[in-house]
């Protein structure tokens, strides 16, 4: 005959403190266990506990003197079974999830010995629920029973512990206190690692004061609500199924009934029919004393019978009596009807209409149930916005429609998504920390490893990028004979217009027979006035196709007036909003390009608009600058033809020349560089360097240099439309905005005060992005110089050519030495430098900086740009 | 001193009268540590600015231990409430006030009404588990630090001449929840079977203190258990109904 383990009682601290220290010897060799050691373990121990539980149920109801045993048959049958079955395949040890491409990996890890707080009203089945969930997580258990409970609560632990330790557990992997006290039940909690608490509100409140992480759940009132679309047969018999349950112990289980004033007669009669009792005259003032003493629940009639509950009233009620029902109007706690009863005892209600249900179950919610459960019974299919009304309004974690809510609340019986659990979460309503059925995956530490990845970069362009002197009219073919274009608009501006430049567009247009209207009012800084002014223009005409034709200022406004005409609801400040990273924007973008097939010429060689994503428009009320930028932005075709640019006045060849240069630099020094866009900037800086003094010196006359500007400008736009740019384009907007000096030649103000910044090779912060691993930007100009092939023998000294090189090509062009030679006065320029350094910080180009600025170094750079020094 | 004129007669003390003071003589059996205690607890109480008696000395009377205090002269609300049943809303009023302004005061060196409770619930003689509820529930409350009087009722509060009312029997002063103070005050009405002055006196305290009811009547089966102490028969069945209450689950 096989011997009974005999296990050391623990009725003290010292004895407890023992316990404890074996428990967490055992439990650390447990973290050790493979998840199929462990799976092994679980069906083993679901094995033994399910064979236990008819003498485990007889244990509890012998002991506690509360409940059926047939029905906490049923309880333990779950708490094996269902519990089991929910969790036989969960992953629970180890790696969880793994993504090789991503770096990412999720590993679950026991949180140590978990205190287990075990209720009277459930005690063997929460106690195998519980030691279950542990052992499948690799988790200690400690249970601290209640004394009314204890013996069956710990032979139910013994039995799990018993079954699992033959299938390989580590001893003692699960212990109990024999001897309940206060002391030590809070001694528990402040040892244990995580405390699992299912109780009255004192014990979950003790678990979350005790300081260690607590999964608590609260105290439950649940009404249900009766429709007069409810099957009223259905409705009934499944209340009167799940409150006679276990004499009505089941947390979830309905403790009041509010039924529509037309089907309560209904309700009434079919309660009746079934044998539930209705209270009449003096008996229910009677029952009400005995269920609530001063406010709170007698602890005599929690889990019995209602005739035995009616006798302790003094009332007599048939020995089969199912449910005894207390028809009272008022929902305040005043009411012991209103009150949690854990009996077969309920409260009926009759509503005026649905509203005024909502109105008594959200009261009875608050009045002790914040969080648990609540139940509807209604039509379904024609009932929608009841049901969505009841659970907008319903303050609880489960929102229980057409089913016994005690069976329907723990999940897994009459709805099978529903998590199977015995510890019902109540959220933040019933100050818990779950708000859900508990289970495995509340009792895991689950570590995330992350493995350094780099970001997806991109290669973005026009459509369609027509190259080559003379090439408008060519590629202006395509409207007529394959995009079918019947209306365009020409966005330019007056010196433009007044100069003949549109007319091989309109000479074209007229001979496919396209109609067309000319928008020239666009002045330099295109104002919000004057986009709104060309968006109402298109409205009136309806184009399918825009022109722009012109500098960065014409193209810029054409891109407005295209977003304005295809959005008029779209709102400049949200689109001008600041990111971090354009893919990760809050706001989106407007699609664009339904209306109208945008078409940029440039007329000048720098800003490269004609295939950038981006635009800056003013608001000429404030003197706000927007920059726009997105891909919605991007022109659907470039076309660059180098005879639009023949006749550029000298100060804009060499201003704009010296800002696609910087636009090459800033792009290359990027952190968001590729290969792509290296190719392009190199390419574009040899050309400006051999270029642009010819373009500069030399003007109409020499078309070659003219071309060649041209494509270094468009190459130079689309490195920094994938790129993007860097401090020194933000220093220069600011510069510009503030000062009133051209684009390019603030650039070319800061341009050189960059290079020796961002060449530091111990910056003060370098920009965030996984492809800049390092400061590294030195190597990066030297890359430049070399490609230049400026000589040079060390990094620096190739970077000192570089700068002596960018000095020289700003010389022939005419380009100053310093601000203050432009004139800018020097009491303004530091009187609101302080506000510049801000603003250039702020602004969108700086993020792409491979050195992130201090403040203070961005005015160092200004000054010295100021005096030249 | 003089130890002639016999004002009252309590279990294990007498009270007299000497003149201008009023000396409480202590059975012989009597705990000296409570004694002291009782005294050093007026004499904390006395640094607030409530209207109550001052310790003139702590000595011995035929080797007996007695606290000598100032003598007021007056009734005691009590007997005023029984001479004038007319004035008992009023007189109510003024009763809930004065518990309301000692419950104000705040004095740190005071024992804590949690560990008074948790010490009467373990000797209250009930059985384990219902102890463990009451543990449990007490353990629960919040923590507050108000002055509790302890013994708060008519008879404790003497109304002078000039109509100034002070309150004596600082015995049992702790500090603590308002709620456990009401909820004893409560119960003791309960227990002179003035259980419609009870119904008035709750609604009033809950009225004139913003409290909730429910928060005076969880402290119910506790401030019963404690009473249990006493060990007086004639009280036990009230009391047990009053402790035998669950939490919910």
């Amino acid at each position: 005959m096989e011997k009974e383990k005999v296990y050391e009682i623990v009725d003290s601290v010292e004895k407890l403190e023992a316990r404890l220290a074996n428990l967490k010897a055992a439990q650390r060799q447990y973290v050790t266990y493979t998840q199929e050691q462990v799976d092994k373990i679980f069906l083993a121990a679901s094995t033994a506990a399910n064979q236990a539980r008819i003498p485990l149920a007889k244990l509890a109801v012998q002991e506690t003197g509360m409940g059926i045993v047939e029905d906490k048959v049923i309880k333990n049958h779950y708490a094996s079974e269902y519990i089991y079955n929910a969790y036989k395949n969960t992953k629970t040890c180890g790696v969880l999830e793994e993504d090789k491409v991503y770096g990412y990996k999720r590993i679950a890890e026991p949180v140590g010995v978990i205190a287990a707080v075990i209720p009277t009203t459930n005690p063997t089945s929460t106690a195998i629920f519980k030691t279950l969930l542990a052992l499948k997580t690799r988790n200690g258990m400690i249970i601290s029973p209640h004394p009314r409970a204890k013996n069956c609560t710990i032979a139910a632990a013994k039995i799990v512990l018993e079954a699992a330790v033959a299938a390989g557990a580590p001893e003692g992997i699960i212990g109990w206190v024999d001897e309940p006290t206060l002391e030590i039940s809070n001694l528990i909690m402040r040892e244990a690692d995580m405390i699992l608490a299912t109780g009255g509100p004192g014990m979950v409140k003790a678990a979350y004061s005790s300081g260690k992480p607590a999964v608590g759940v609260g105290a439950g009132n649940t009404p249900a609500i009766i429709d007069d679309t409810a099957d009223i047969l259905l409705t009934v018999n499944s209340i009167i199924h799940s409150k006679t349950f276990d004499n009505g112990m089941i947390c979830a289980s309905e403790q009041s009934v509010i039924a529509l004033d037309k089907v309560y007669d209904a309700v009434k009669a079919e309660f009746a029919k079934r044998n539930c009792y209705f209270l009449k005259g003096s008996e229910l003032d009677k029952v009400r004393k005995t269920i609530i003493i001063n406010g709170a629940l007698n602890a005599k009639i929690v889990g019995q019978s209602a005739h035995h509950i009616a006798a302790l009233a003094g009332v007599k009620v048939p020995e089969d009596a199912k449910i005894l029902i207390g028809e009272v109007e008022s929902v305040e706690l005043s009411e012991e009807f209103a009150h949690e009863k854990l009996s077969p005892v309920l409260a009926m209600y009759r509503a005026m209409d649905f509203s005024d249900a909502l109105d008594k179950a959200s009261h009875l919610i608050a009045d002790g149930g914040f969080g648990h459960t609540s139940s509807v019974y209604l039509n379904t299919i024609t009932e929608g916005e009841k049901l969505a009304a009841f659970e907008a309004r319903m303050k609880t974690c489960r929102v229980l429609v057409n089913t016994p809510s005690s069976h329907g609340g723990i999940g897994d019986l009459y709805n099978f998504k529903l998590v199977p659990s015995l510890t019902l979460g109540c959220g933040s309503w019933g100050g818990n920390s779950v708000s859900e059925n508990v289970g495995v995956k509340h009792l895991v530490n689950i570590k995330t490893v992350a493995q350094r990845r780099e970001n997806m970069l991109w290669f973005r362009t026009p459509q369609k990028v027509y190259i080559k002197r003379g090439c408008l009219p060519v590629a202006l073919d395509e409207l007529g004979n394959v995009l079918n274009k019947k209306k365009v608009f020409i966005v330019t501006d007056s010196f433009l217009y007044n100069n003949g430049y549109t007319k091989t567009i309109t000479d074209k247009l007229n001979e496919l027979g396209i109609q067309y209207t000319t928008f020239y009012d666009v002045a330099p800084d295109p104002s919000l006035a004057c986009a709104k002014e060309g968006a109402e223009a298109m409205r009136a005409f309806q184009p399918d196709c825009i022109i722009a034709l012109g500098g960065g200022s014409a193209m810029d406004a054409g891109k407005i007036m295209w977003v304005m005409y295809e959005h008029p609801e779209a709102d400049f400040m949200d689109m001008a909003m600041r990111f971090m990273d354009i893919r990760k924007r809050v706001y989106t973008f407007p699609k664009m390009g339904e209306k109208a097939y945008f078409i940029a010429v440039p007329t000048s060689a720098g800003t490269g608009s004609e295939v950038t994503p981006f635009a800056v428009i003013t608001d000429e009320k404030t003197g706000v600058k927007y920059p726009l930028a997105d891909y919605e932005l991007m022109p659907n075709m470039a076309i660059v033809d180098a005879d639009m640019m023949m006749v550029m006045p000298k100060g804009l060849t060499s201003a704009s020349g010296i800002d696609a240069l910087t636009h090459a630099l800033e792009s290359y020094a990027s952190m968001l560089a590729t290969d792509y866009t290296d190719g392009l900037g190199l390419k574009a800086m040899q050309t400006i360097f051999e270029y642009l003094p010819r373009a500069y010196e030399n003007g109409a006359n020499d078309p070659d240099a003219r071309e060649k500007m041209a494509n270094a400008s468009t190459m130079a736009g689309m490195a920094f439309a994938n790129a993007f740019l860097g401090v020194c384009h933000s220093m220069a907007h600011k510069l510009g905005a503030f000062h009133h000096l051209p684009h390019g030649i603030a650039n070319a103000l800061m341009i050189n005060e960059v290079l020796k910044f961002n060449a530091s090779e111990k910056p003060t912060r370098m920009g965030t992005f996984p492809q800049y691993d390092h400061p590294h930007t030195l190597a990066r100009y030297a890359e430049i110089a070399d490609f230049l092939k400026l000589g040079g023998k060390t990094d620096e000294e190739k970077l000192d050519r570089l700068i002596q090189a960018i000095e020289e090509l700003k010389a022939k062009i005419g380009i100053k030495k310093s601000i203050q030679e432009y004139g800018i006065d020097e009491k303004d320029f530091l009187d609101r430098l302080d506000d510049m350094v801000e603003q250039a910080f702020d602004d969108q180009c700086t993020g792409a900086n491979p050195r992130y600025p201090m403040l203070s170094e961005i005015k160092a750079m200004y000054l010295s740009a100021y005096y030249g020094k | 001193m003089k130890l002639q004129k016999v004002i009252a007669v309590r279990t294990s003390k007498t009270v007299y009268r000497d003149g201008d003071l009023a000396i409480k003589v202590f059975d012989e059996d009597y705990s000296k540590a409570d004694v002291l205690n009782e005294a050093l607890n007026q004499a904390r109480v006395e640094e607030t600015d409530l209207p109550i008696p001052k310790v003139i000395e702590v000595t011995k009377v035929d080797g007996k231990w007695a606290i000598v205090t100032e003598f007021i002269q007056g009734k005691t609300l009590a007997r005023l409430m029984s001479e004038n049943p007319d004035n008992m809303d009023e007189y109510l009023q003024r009763f809930v006030d004065i518990q309301l302004e000692i419950q104000s005061k705040r004095v740190s060196m005071l024992n804590t009404i949690f560990e008074k409770m948790h010490r009467k619930i373990s000797q209250s003689g009930l059985d384990a588990t219902t102890r463990y509820e009451l543990h449990t529930r007490l353990e629960s409350m919040p923590k507050h630090k108000k002055v509790c009087h302890g013994d708060f009722n008519p008879s404790n509060i003497i109304v002078s001449n000039d109509d100034v009312a002070y309150i004596i029997d600082w015995a049992h002063v702790t500090q603590g929840n308002a709620g456990a103070d009401a909820a004893r005050t409560y119960l003791l009405f309960r227990l002179e079977g003035e259980d419609e002055v009870a119904e008035k006196y709750l609604k009033l305290f809950c009225d004139r203190g913003d409290t909730a009811k429910q928060s005076i009547q969880k402290w119910l089966p506790i401030v019963a258990a404690s009473q249990l102490v006493k060990e007086k028969p004639e009280q036990r069945e009230f009391l047990l109904r009053w402790t035998a209450v669950v939490d919910y689950e």
